[in-house]
Formats: C-alpha cells, sequence, structure tokens
C-alpha cells in the first residue's frame, strides 16, 4: 500500500515536472533552430538568431533599459519600504491599520489597473510616457511587497537590539544604519530581490507607459509582432539564463547570511 | 530626522516627527501614484470619448452591450477554472515535495519546480504557442505514434489560455502550498495518529484545514494576476473569445478611448475588490 | 552582412558600458534631443535595415512608436507636448482626420517624386485637402484572400463566397483589423467600401459572423502570418502580398488572389507635424522613405511587405515577381478603398468586430 502511494506519488511528481518543463525545453531547443520557423522538425543547432539578438541594438538597448528600471524602481520600492516599515513597527501612529491597509492595497490591484491609471493621470497632467513614468508604476507595485515582507520581519528580538544601542547612547539615525539595516538585511535584500525580479518582468505598465526606449518584455512583444522567428526563443533564453544566474547568486547570498 | 536625534535614548518615544517622517514618504507614493490615479481613472470614465461633460454611456455601453459583458463572463470563467485546476495540481505536488522527497534534497526539488518562473512572461506564453500548435511538439507526438489522426486543435483556444495560466500558477502555488505545508509542526499529525486517526482522516482533518490559509492567499493571488492578464489570453487564446483585459487595451490600441477603458478598468477593479473582500480574513499580514 | 563578422561579445560589453549612460537617460527620458526625429509609424518602418542608412546618412537618431489604428495614433499625438513629433505614417484615407485636428504641416510637391508614383494610388482625394498636399502614398497593397495554392482550390479562390462556405471550415483564418475585414465582408454583399453607412452594419455583421463561424482563429499580423505559413489554416481573411511575400521564401506556396468581387485597396501615407521643430530633417526623413532606395527597403522591410508606391522603386527582379509587381494595373483597377468611417461609424464599426470575435 505505502509502496503503491510512494510510486504513484513520483508519477506524479514526474508528470507535474515534465508539464513544467516542456514549454522551456521547447523554447531552448528551436533558438538552436537553423531555418526560419521554431516549430519541428528540428534543423538546427545554430547559432544564428543568438546572433541576431546581440546585433540587434533595440534589444540590447532595451535589455540595458529593463536593467536601469529595475534597479532604479527596486531600490525606490525597498527604501521607501523599509523605512515605513520600521516606522510602524517601532512606533505607535494613530489608525496605523488603516494606513498599513492603504500601503499594500496596491498588491490587490491587477497591473493593468495600475498602468491605465497611471496613463490616465499622466495624460491628465501633460506628463510625457517615459521609462521614468514605467520606473513610477513599478515602484508603486513592488513598495507594498517590500514593505510587507520586511514588516512581518520585523521582530521584538530586534527592538531590543535597537534599543540596548539607544541605551548606548547611539543617536537614531546610527541605530538605523548600524542596527536595523545589518539586522533587516536579509529582508530588505528579499524585498530587493523579489522587486528586481517583478520589475524586470513586466509588461503592460511598461507598455502603457513608455514611448521610444522601452523595456525588455515590450521589446520582446513588439519582436512577437513583427513575425514569428526563433529571435524570439533566443532572446527568451537569453532572458532565462541571465536570470537563473541572478537566482543562483541571490541563494548563495541568502545562503551566506543565513546562519544554520 | 536630526531634530530627534537623543530624544529616543531609552524607548521609541522620538517625538511625532520621526515616526511621521519614516512613513510619510511611502504613504505619499501610495496617495500620489496610485489613489491619486484610480480617482483621475474615476472621473475619466464619466466623460465621453469625444470631449463633452458627464455621462454615463461607457458604462451602459458595459451593461448593455453582451459582447462586452460576455467578456467579464468569459474572464470569470478563465480564472475560475485556472484558479480550481491550478489548486489541485500544485497542491499533491507540493505535499510530495514536502513528504515524499527526501530533507535534503527539498530545496533542490522547489528550485526545479519553480525553475521555468524566470523565462520571461511574454515569452513563456509564446512557447506554448509553440508546443500546442497545429505542427508543433505535442501535435508531431500525438500523430507520430499514431494516436490521432488529425492534428488537435489546442492553440487560439480557450484550452491554450487555460494551459498558459495553470503553467504559471501551478509554480506559484507550489511554493505557496509547500511553504505551508513546512509549517505544519508533526506534533498535529503525530497526535492525530495517537488518537487513531488514519492517514486519509488525518489529512482530512488536521493537515488540510491547517493548510487552508496558505491555499486561500496563493488561491486569491492567482485569481486577481489571472483575471488582469493581457498576454496569455492575446498570445494563446487566438481571438475566438475576448477576455477583460483584451477588452480593456482593445479600446486604447485601436481608438484611444481612454474613457471607455477606464470605465471597463473600474468594473474590472470592482470585481477583484468583491474577491478580495469574500477572502480577506485569511489575508491579513502579520509580524513575525 | 556586418551582423555576421561582429563579435556579440564585444556588442554585449559596449551595451554593459552604455548601463551608467541609461541611468542618466532614464532621467531625462521624455524630452527627446533635438537632434532626434521622432516618428510615429506602423511596425515596417522599425526595421534597422530601413532607418540605419538613413541615421548614418544624416548623422541622427529616428525614435519610433509603432501604433495600431488611426484612432489611436491621434490620441497618442493628442497626449504629446506640441513638437514632441515630427513624422507620421497614417492611412492615406485618414490624412483629412489630421488635417482637421490641425495637425500637419502641408508637404512642398515640388521636392517630392509625384510623378513617378502609380496614378491610382496617389489618392489625392485624401492627401490633398484644400488644394494642399498633406500625405504622400508610400506604400499599398490589398486586404483580399491569401492562401496556400497547394491545399485550396485555387478557382475557389476567386470568389469571397468561398470564405463562408462549408468546404473551408476550420481551415480559415481572419486578420484581426476592423476596416479591411468589415470592407471584404461588404464586398461579399455587393456594396461599396467608399458609401458604407450604418444602416449596412447589420448584413455585414451577419457575414461577418458566417465567416468567424469558419474560422479558427482571429490574428494579429504576427499570429495569422504564422498560422498559415505553418498549416495551421490555408486561407486567411484579410490576407494579401503583405502576408505572403515576406514568407514566399520560407513557404513559396503561398499567394493572393483578387476575387471576382473585388479587393480592399490598403494605403499608407507620410505626414509631417505642424509643429515639428525639425522640419528640414522630417522633410529629409519623407525623401528618402520616397527614393528608389528607400522605397525597395520599405517594401521588403521585415514586418510585413507591400508594394512601394513609386514605380522606380529600386527592387530585385525576385523581389517584383513575388511582389506581382507587374500585375498591379488589373489589381488596382478591381480593387476598393478601404472604409473611412467617421468617428461615429468607426465606433460602431468596432462593435460589430467586438461582436464577432465574441460570437461562438
Amino acid at each position: 500500500m505505502r509502496r503503491i502511494v510512494r510510486i504513484a506519488a513520483w508519477l506524479y511528481a514526474l508528470a507535474v515536472y515534465g508539464f513544467i518543463f516542456l514549454p522551456v525545453i521547447v523554447l531552448v531547443l528551436f533558438s538552436l533552430q537553423a531555418t526560419s520557423f521554431p516549430i519541428p522538425p528540428f534543423t538546427g543547432p545554430s547559432l544564428r538568431w543568438y546572433q541576431a539578438v546581440l546585433s540587434d541594438t533595440r534589444l540590447t538597448s532595451a535589455l540595458v533599459n529593463s536593467l536601469a528600471v529595475a534597479i532604479l524602481s527596486s531600490a525606490a520600492a525597498v527604501t521607501l519600504g523599509f523605512l515605513s516599515a520600521w516606522g510602524f513597527a517601532r512606533f505607535t501612529l494613530p489608525s496605523s491599520t488603516l494606513l498599513r491597509g492603504l500601503i499594500t492595497l496596491p498588491l490587490t490591484v491587477s497591473y493593468l489597473i495600475i498602468g491605465m491609471g497611471l496613463l490616465v493621470l499622466f495624460n491628465w497632467a501633460g506628463l510625457p510616457k517615459s521609462l521614468l513614468a514605467a520606473g513610477i508604476g513599478h515602484v508603486v507595485i513592488n513598495l507594498p511587497l517590500c514593505f510587507a515582507i520586511i514588516y512581518s520581519q520585523m521582530g521584538d528580538h530586534q527592538i531590543n537590539i535597537e534599543r540596548a544601542a539607544r541605551d548606548l547612547g547611539a543617536p537614531e539615525w546610527k541605530v538605523l544604519l548600524l542596527i536595523t539595516v545589518p539586522v533587516m538585511a536579509p529582508a530588505i535584500f528579499a524585498g530587493f530581490f523579489l522587486s528586481m525580479t517583478f520589475s524586470w518582468d513586466e509588461f503592460v505598465i511598461s507598455f502603457l507607459l513608455t514611448r521610444f526606449d522601452t523595456t525588455l518584455p515590450v521589446e520582446i512583444w513588439n519582436l512577437l509582432r513583427s513575425g514569428l522567428n526563433p529571435k524570439t526563443n533566443a532572446v527568451g533564453s537569453l532572458v532565462f539564463a541571465v536570470s537563473i544566474v541572478l537566482v543562483v547568486l541571490f541563494e548563495l547570498t541568502l545562503l551566506r547570511r543565513t546562519p544554520a | 530626522m536630526s531634530t530627534v536625534t537623543n530624544s529616543g535614548r531609552a524607548l521609541p518615544r522620538a517625538g511625532r516627527a520621526l515616526p511621521w517622517a519614516l512613513v510619510t514618504p511611502a504613504l505619499g507614493w501610495t496617495l500620489l501614484f496610485f489613489v491619486l490615479p484610480f480617482i483621475a481613472m474615476g472621473f475619466s470614465s464619466l466623460t465621453a470619448h469625444d470631449g463633452g461633460g458627464f455621462t454615463l454611456a461607457n458604462y451602459s455601453q458595459f451593461f448593455t452591450d453582451p459582447s462586452y459583458w460576455r467578456a467579464m463572463v468569459n474572464s470569470l470563467q478563465v480564472t475560475a477554472i485556472v484558479t480550481v485546476v491550478s489548486v489541485l495540481l500544485a497542491y499533491p505536488f507540493a505535499w510530495i515535495l514536502a513528504e515524499q522527497v527526501p530533507e535534503r534534497w527539498q530545496r533542490l526539488a522547489l528550485m526545479l519546480a519553480v525553475l521555468p518562473f524566470w523565462t520571461s512572461y511574454v515569452v513563456r506564453s509564446y512557447s506554448w504557442l509553440l508546443v500546442l500548435a497545429q505542427n508543433g511538439v505535442i501535435n508531431r507526438t500525438l500523430t507520430g505514434l499514431g494516436l490521432v489522426g488529425e492534428p488537435l486543435q489546442l492553440a487560439n483556444t480557450r484550452f491554450a489560455t487555460v494551459t498558459g495560466f495553470v503553467h504559471f500558477f501551478v509554480m506559484l502555488l507550489t511554493l505557496t502550498i509547500f511553504a505551508n505545508l513546512k509549517q505544519l509542526s508533526p506534533s498535529y499529525r503525530k497526535a492525530a495518529a495517537d488518537l487513531g486517526a488514519g492517514p486519509v482522516r488525518t489529512f482530512l482533518h488536521v493537515v488540510l484545514p491547517l493548510t487552508l490559509p496558505g491555499i486561500m492567499v496563493g488561491a486569491f493571488l492567482t485569481f486577481v494576476l489571472c483575471i488582469g492578464d493581457y498576454i496569455t489570453p492575446q498570445i494563446l487564446g487566438g481571438n475566438n473569445e475576448l477576455l477583460m483585459p483584451q477588452l480593456v487595451m482593445m479600446q486604447i490600441g485601436r481608438r484611444g478611448d481612454f474613457p471607455l477603458a477606464s470605465a471597463l478598468s473600474i468594473i474590472l477593479m470592482a470585481v477583484v475588490t468583491v474577491a478580495y473582500l469574500a477572502c480577506a480574513r485569511w489575508l491579513k499580514i502579520e509580524r513575525a | 552582412m556586418s551582423a555576421q563578422t561582429t563579435n556579440p561579445l564585444s556588442i554585449l560589453k559596449r551595451h554593459l558600458r552604455t548601463a551608467c549612460a541609461a541611468t542618466a537617460l532614464l532621467l531625462a527620458a521624455g524630452s527627446a534631443q533635438a537632434a532626434d526625429l521622432n516618428a510615429l509609424i506602423w511596425c515596417d518602418h522599425a526595421d534597422p535595415a530601413l532607418l540605419q542608412p538613413f541615421e548614418e546618412a544624416n548623422g541622427v537618431k529616428v525614435n519610433v512608436k509603432e501604433f495600431e489604428g488611426t484612432g489611436a495614433g491621434l490620441a497618442i499625438v493628442e497626449q504629446s507636448q506640441p513638437g514632441d513629433w515630427d513624422v507620421m505614417v497614417i492611412d492615406s484615407i485618414d490624412v483629412p482626420r489630421g488635417v482637421e485636428k490641425g495637425l500637419f504641416e502641408p508637404l512642398p510637391e515640388d521636392k517630392l517624386p509625384l510623378a513617378d508614383l502609380f496614378p491610382q494610388v496617389k489618392m489625392d482625394g485624401s492627401t490633398v485637402v484644400g488644394g494642399k498636399r498633406y500625405g504622400i502614398t508610400e506604400k499599398f497593397g490589398y486586404n483580399t484572400i491569401g492562401f496556400n495554392k497547394t491545399k485550396v482550390d485555387p478557382a475557389d479562390m476567386q470568389s469571397l463566397a468561398a470564405l463562408t462556405s462549408d468546404k473551408y471550415k476550420g481551415k480559415i483564418a481572419i486578420y484581426d483589423y476592423y476596416l479591411p475585414v468589415i470592407g471584404m465582408a461588404a464586398l461579399a454583399i455587393g456594396k461599396k467600401t467608399a458609401e458604407l453607412t450604418e444602416a449596412d452594419l447589420p448584413a455585414i455583421k451577419a457575414e461577418l459572423l458566417k465567416m468567424k463561424a469558419n474560422a479558427k482563429l482571429v490574428g494579429e499580423v504576427t499570429a495569422s502570418q504564422t498560422a498559415l505559413a505553418t498549416g495551421e489554416v490555408d486561407i486567411l481573411v484579410g490576407g494579401g502580398e503583405w502576408v505572403t511575400a515576406g514568407l514566399a521564401k520560407e513557404n513559396p506556396a503561398l499567394d493572393f488572389s483578387i476575387p471576382k468581387e473585388g479587393a480592399v485597396l490598403w494605403s499608407q501615407s507620410l505626414t509631417m507635424f505642424k509643429d515639428s521643430k525639425n522640419k528640414d530633417m522630417a522633410l529629409k526623413f519623407i525623401q528618402y522613405i520616397m527614393s528608389p532606395e528607400g522605397q525597395a527597403r520599405l517594401a521588403t522591410s521585415s514586418c510585413y511587405w507591400g508594394m512601394p508606391s513609386n514605380t522606380k522603386a529600386a527592387l530585385t527582379d525576385d523581389q517584383k515577381k513575388t511582389l506581382r509587381f507587374d500585375e498591379q494595373p488589373d489589381f488596382l483597377a478591381r480593387a476598393q478603398s478601404y472604409p473611412a468611417p467617421n468617428a461615429d461609424l468607426d465606433k460602431k464599426m468596432q462593435d460589430v468586430w467586438t461582436e464577432m470575435l465574441q460570437a461562438q
């Protein structure tokens, strides 16, 4: 009986793994296609589509844009999120529950609606579309996330360390920089990293709010709209590779930071 | 902040200025770039596309034109199917990872399970198109093995849209449910066993109820992300039906009709709010 | 090609070095530099093979923004600051809409190769308003029946009735753009595309629903191209040389016909903005696109192919054959104009289209 359960469990897990990996395998395989259509039969391997991606300035500059937007907007989101989490966790503020609710509210709203709202607002205010506008949108979606992560990790033992520092005469800014930030580093880092991921992969807000210079997902969308070719596979595989490297780096740093 | 440097020596009762200085930037950002846009969208939804004053025409269009509210019905159907299927697929998978996989391999197994998460989101749907196409991998395999005579129509259908969504949300839900299962103290299960409950009853009466909040959080996330997504149905659905986000984007893309797009967004938002209220009690953010 | 000889790594490195510059760019984004040319375009103009020669020859950067329908394009302009845009690509038939809004600058006829254009596509009825020329047709083609000649009977493709017959049920894709396909539905029921009114919509809708019942998908440029090229469908409603020509290399079995009821002529024009801060460069750009070299590059652009409006376009014989260059006089004689509804009818047409998409 236990044996049967075990075998069934393994079969099930294998099937789900298969389902999860099927599109990735197809994506990567046909990025190596030698002919112009990324469908069977496989005609590769060939690296011509990778070359095409790397020599396409629109794609490469979109990649740089995406990185810049992801880093800057995540830094802003994590800073605002950290400061407010600290404020709410350490001090009693009037109608704190309501205000915390307000900060986390964007988590429950679709990106499309956030993008639409900003589009209407910026139009109305006469602000031009730009990467900056998209970055502002990315802070809106990531700030509640950073806040929630950091706030949930602010426990009592950290309060005690801070109190000890204050007792020793440390001014508030020193407590913040030398005690709170290092102690909260894993949560801050997790917030930053998650924000990076979401910003890096976000489409609809960037699509609605940018004009000439745009982010990689939007440029991939444009590429997709202009014809089906293995170049899309190649750029997708490259993004996948870059993301994996980032994840592994993150895992390594986090593992190093977390005491066993 | 310099004004309060020394006041908080013993306890964090640092006057009123410091705490407000800490929380105001985040609150201000949320008000300025989240609440205000929402208000602007509300006003916009009450104006006519070709200028002119107050009108409810954008809302009445939605409620009176069957092809418009059909989009909402489609969206709700697709989202409901996706949420249920994803939970049903992910729960046993997360359980296997948490219970059947040896402890030392769990981290790796979980990492592998969410690895495709890191392919670009636009590209993920596109990959499914390649998989499901008439001459795609699945159809080639099925016809090659002689299982079907004619290739099946998989791409450009609701089935394709649902598959694309389920793929993403199985990964997401596996993460949240796995975390939930790991938080369960083994002593609960032991206690249930000591009281004579078999594995099935232990699962039904102990494990499942205790993991339900985690499932609800995941299901709600699935709902919000799924109902607002434009890319997946646009790439995989073949426009054989429209979902709400497609209808919204159509107003902007084809005619630049912001008022109608705003009205449709607000209606979509209202539906999400109802869903939020329905699962609100599971969604509280608590401090550790 | 230089792309083949350049080391990808060095290109990547160069771009990483510009990462810092991108930060500054992010802050300055929105206000494009004076030396840039800002163009509101369709995807065929985004092809580097078309833009780079111009950018290099004139030391200018061409910023492009793609848009879908004229309504959306005009909305983008209205939401911008005056002077943000220099040139725009627009349906020839819609040039008057921009002129009405006071957006466009008259073009100097003596500096443009008007005499070399196919006379039928000059479309002076739309491109000339109040005696002044505001637009010049740069590219044209047909929304008609695109098909795979090895899979369907080419004789059937001589009538639009084939699109609603049971014979090709499930073998059809519909191009997802409402104006030309509504035009084709109008032709199918014997209406003139130039004279459509609201009263024609019910009959047109019925025709569209019949097509939808036969269709496997309704797709944008890529989706419909792909479906046809990969054998997912055999017929594309609204297709034409813009689908089949670009794919001729991959799939030489693709062809198009002008059925006996006629076809819809699409035609895109170049216009210049009245508030452009860079009118000299804008004119140079238009002159470049209209030149034989520019015309050849535009006609064979990576997004979609199309007939160059300039008869002197520097196309190779193979390219001309693919585009069926020599058959144009006959095609043009049988083609009807693109539907040009006013704002009200436009909205109603889109609602009909939405209904068609939602029909099960």
